[in-house]
């Protein structure tokens, strides 16, 4: 059963856009692209000061309490600005894992910071390829990590994370301030993104979960930030799909809008159909927060977006013709982060295995 | 429980207590004429029961329901696999098209109506919808078929195609042409026809996965009374729209009609691949998830259409994605399906339900693909009607029908 959005969260979606379609800007964005080590200020000002960082921490802790759809109905708005550095995702999954984890002075010590946007949180899960390693080779022994995590997102200046590290040979979750660890930048084709190896070398880390339990809320971390992101891919894909019809409608050519032509309609009318059902798929998984089905509903949900994302920015630019590969016109803002994205939490090859395991109950 | 969920579980009983004798496996291996002949005692007892015409007026013979009612019988009752086929276009189209406009201006044919309105609920009589011809499918406005004054009446010439049930039906509604000498679209007038008509000739068309539901439907010299017309003289173009939007948000198939997901990873499980089962295969795997992600996506488009329904609210445009995506996915998916199975993949049941059988979906999804709006004039709706997108370039605009280069 999916839902339809109420007032408050319509209203949610809305200011949000309402908030950085005047607050950002193309060209402060795409100066940000050669620089490493920078993220986008004025938007990270705008998040703490319109209650973002706060809105899915429980209230208790200095949060509002509201849930993953709210979180999601913001989200799809940074993706349609790319707007954005990825505090956001990262610090809502530490917030989430400090909640569910065993160590409330822990909960009660960082969850505050984290909501009023006076630290940020990045969370540290995959090695290599793999997003959920069976093991980690970062290890955790005595309240201290020995590792290192590569291209963390948001990792450069995040104060803490959470880490997936392994304890003589069990799974753990482990809370590092990384005021205490190494941290070089990654330079990407998508800087504002702050990604940065972090090098753990016995620096000092609290526990948040171990063993079976640690796998289960690892997992569960990583579906919310797959759906949190899932609706950042919708309102990029959205973006992309207006767009292509806005261009399509104006741009003329053999003495017609090239709109008009079916080979252009019809591709604009595929992204809409892409656009739709991972919509569908994302207010699905947003209110299936916490029940039976809400692994499946998130892997659903962040598949259609990904292809959604992936494929409306490939076509956008095509439909745009030479003008949509140039720096000025920016769509590779929409690129850039339509791959970022799909990697970041889980590539599609990940999502595909896991939601055939949940379908069937197989481990493969 | 909700008044919907109590009329669902009514729903559910009658079915359940139905389907050992109508259901799936009761028709396996049935005949056409002996399923069209199960089908009709099944919709007698749907009629007795209340479920026929659930959401038409009382007055005319329905049950005076609200549409939600009409599709969760739906919804329901497409599970068990029940013969309503035969009855599906008579009463999704031109029964209740009948009951809007054929009443006569003065409701002088209104006692005729409702014994036709009764008569086909109770699958008795059945009635065609005579729209595509040769020259006219996706353009439908394109029709050449003609009815010229007769004295008080019409004399009707011409050729219908890709008629459904045409063979087993009592009457039709029909759109012909009466002025060619004005732009396409103005020179239309919609009628009824009596299918037993003289000069009346049905010719059934075998088509490629072997069955025989549609037809050719030949006129020749066939009279018709001008109480048998539905709409004003060169106002059938209208008409004929409104038919097509009557039942915009009918129960839908995320599998496009064709075999669940279940299916396909029941068979995934059951094959080997290089020593292995199929279901550990990573390209299996891959398109196992694709599917089911597009699926719960149309899944959740119905499901908050539905709710937007409740809520008083008119559902968005997403909806005409479910045919476009859904069937053509499932071509693709019976392909995999066939080629799973290797050479044990060849045998094919030309008795084989689409539902169930991986040969008979992959070879009669075509049909899904081209009836009922093609994918491509369904990417074009989308993009005109959805998207603001300009229509395609059209020379036979503002021309009138006889003026159009042929």
């Amino acid at each position: 059963m999916s839902i339809l959005y109420d007032e408050g969260q319509q209203a949610i979606a809305t200011e949000s856009r309402r908030v950085l379609e005047a607050r950002t800007d193309k060209a402060r964005l795409l100066g940000l692209i050669e620089q490493v080590g920078r993220h986008d200020e004025p938007f990270w000002q705008t998040a703490v000061e319109q209650g973002w960082t706060a809105l899915a921490i429980p209230e208790q802790h200095g949060g509002l309490g509201l849930g993953l759809v709210e979180l999601g109905l913001v989200a799809q708005a940074c993706g349609a600005a790319t707007a954005g550095a990825p505090f956001l995702t990262g610090s809502y999954g530490v917030a989430h894992a400090l909640a569910a984890g065993i160590d409330p002075a822990l909960a009660a010590e960082w969850l505050p910071r984290l909501a009023s946007g006076d630290a940020t949180g990045c969370v540290a899960l995959a090695e290599g390829n793999a997003a959920l390693p069976n093991l980690a080779a970062v290890t955790f022994a005595d309240g201290r990590l020995s590792g290192t995590k590569r291209a963390v997102s948001g990792g450069l200046s995040a104060a803490v994370g959470l880490i997936w590290a392994s304890c003589d040979g069990s799974p753990v979750l482990a809370l590092a301030d990384l005021a205490g660890a190494g941290r070089s930048a990654v330079d990407s084709y998508d800087n504002a993104r702050l990604y940065a190896d972090l090098e753990f070398a016995g620096t000092p880390a609290r526990l948040v979960a171990k063993g079976d339990v640690a796998q289960a809320l690892a997992l569960d971390v990583l579906a919310r930030l797959a759906v949190v992101t899932a609706h950042e891919q919708l309102g990029g894909a959205e973006a992309l799909l207006h767009a292509a019809r806005d261009f399509a409608v104006t741009r003329k050519a053999f003495g017609q809008p090239i709109g008009a032509f079916q080979s252009i309609k019809h591709r604009i009318s595929e992204i809409y159909a892409l656009v739709e059902i991972a919509r569908a798929n994302c207010i699905h998984a947003a209110s299936s927060e916490g029940g039976e089905g809400f692994l499946l509903a998130a892997a659903d949900a962040r598949i259609s977006a990904t292809e959604a994302y992936d494929t409306a920015s490939r076509d956008c630019v095509q439909i745009h013709g030479g003008i949509g590969v140039t720096w000025e016109l920016g769509l590779h803002l929409h690129m850039r982060r339509a791959r970022s994205l799909a990697v970041e939490q889980g590539n599609l090859l990940f999502w595909e295995d896991l939601l055939v395991s949940q379908l069937t109950g197989d481990k493969a | 429980m909700s008044d919907l969920e109590a009329y669902r579980a009514g729903a559910r009983a009658f079915l359940e207590a139905m389907a050992p004798t109508y259901g799936r496996d009761a028709r396996a291996g049935n005949s056409v004429e002996q399923d069209l002949a199960l089908g009709r005692k099944y919709q007698a007892l749907k009629y007795e029961a209340g479920f026929a015409g659930i959401n038409w007026p009382r007055e005319i013979g329905g049950q005076g329901l609200g549409h939600l009612e009409k599709i969760t019988f739906d919804a329901e009752e497409m599970r068990f696999g029940m013969p309503t086929a035969f009855f599906s276009i008579s009463l999704g189209m031109p029964v209740p098209i009948l009951i809007r406009y054929g009443m006569g201006e003065n409701r002088e044919h209104s006692a005729w109506v409702k014994e036709r309105v009764v008569k086909a609920l109770r699958g008795e009589e059945i009635w065609c919808q005579l729209f595509s011809e040769p020259a006219g499918g996706s353009d439908l406005a394109g029709l050449r078929t003609r009815a010229e004054p007769d004295g008080n009446g019409w004399r009707m010439n011409g050729q219908k195609i890709w008629t459904s049930w045409a063979q087993y039906s009592d009457y039709g509604v029909i759109v012909v042409r009466t002025d060619p000498s004005v732009e396409k679209h103005k020179g239309l007038t919609y009628f009824w026809v009596d299918m037993k008509a003289k000069g009346v000739e049905v010719r059934p068309i075998k088509l490629a996965g072997g069955d025989n539901h549609v037809n050719e439907v030949f006129f020749d010299d066939v009279r018709l009374e001008d109480s048998q017309r539905m709409s004003p003289v060169g106002g059938g173009f209208g008409v004929a729209l409104a038919t097509l939007m009557i039942e915009r948000y009918t129960a839908t198939d995320s599998a496009g009609f064709g075999p669940h997901l279940d299916r396909f990873v029941k068979l995934a499980h059951e094959v080997e691949i290089n020593g292995r089962p199929a279901i550990e295969d990573a390209r299996v795997r891959s398109q196992i998830a694709r599917n089911h992600a597009m699926r719960a996506g149309l899944d959740s488009i119905t499901s908050r259409a539905f709710q937007m329904m409740m809520a008083g609210m008119e559902p968005g445009p997403e909806g005409s994605l479910q045919k476009l995506v859904s069937v053509r996915s499932r071509q693709k998916l019976s392909e995999l399906a066939l080629d799973l199975q290797g050479s044990a993949g060849l045998a094919f049941d030309p008795h084989g339900s689409v539902k169930d059988n991986w040969g008979a979906s992959w070879l009669n999804a075509p049909t899904g693909r081209i009836a009922g709006g093609s994918d491509e004039v369904l990417l074009n709706t989308i993009a005109e009607r959805v998207l603001g997108l300009p229509q395609d370039h059209r020379p036979d605009k503002g021309v009138p029908f006889n003026k159009i280069p042929a």
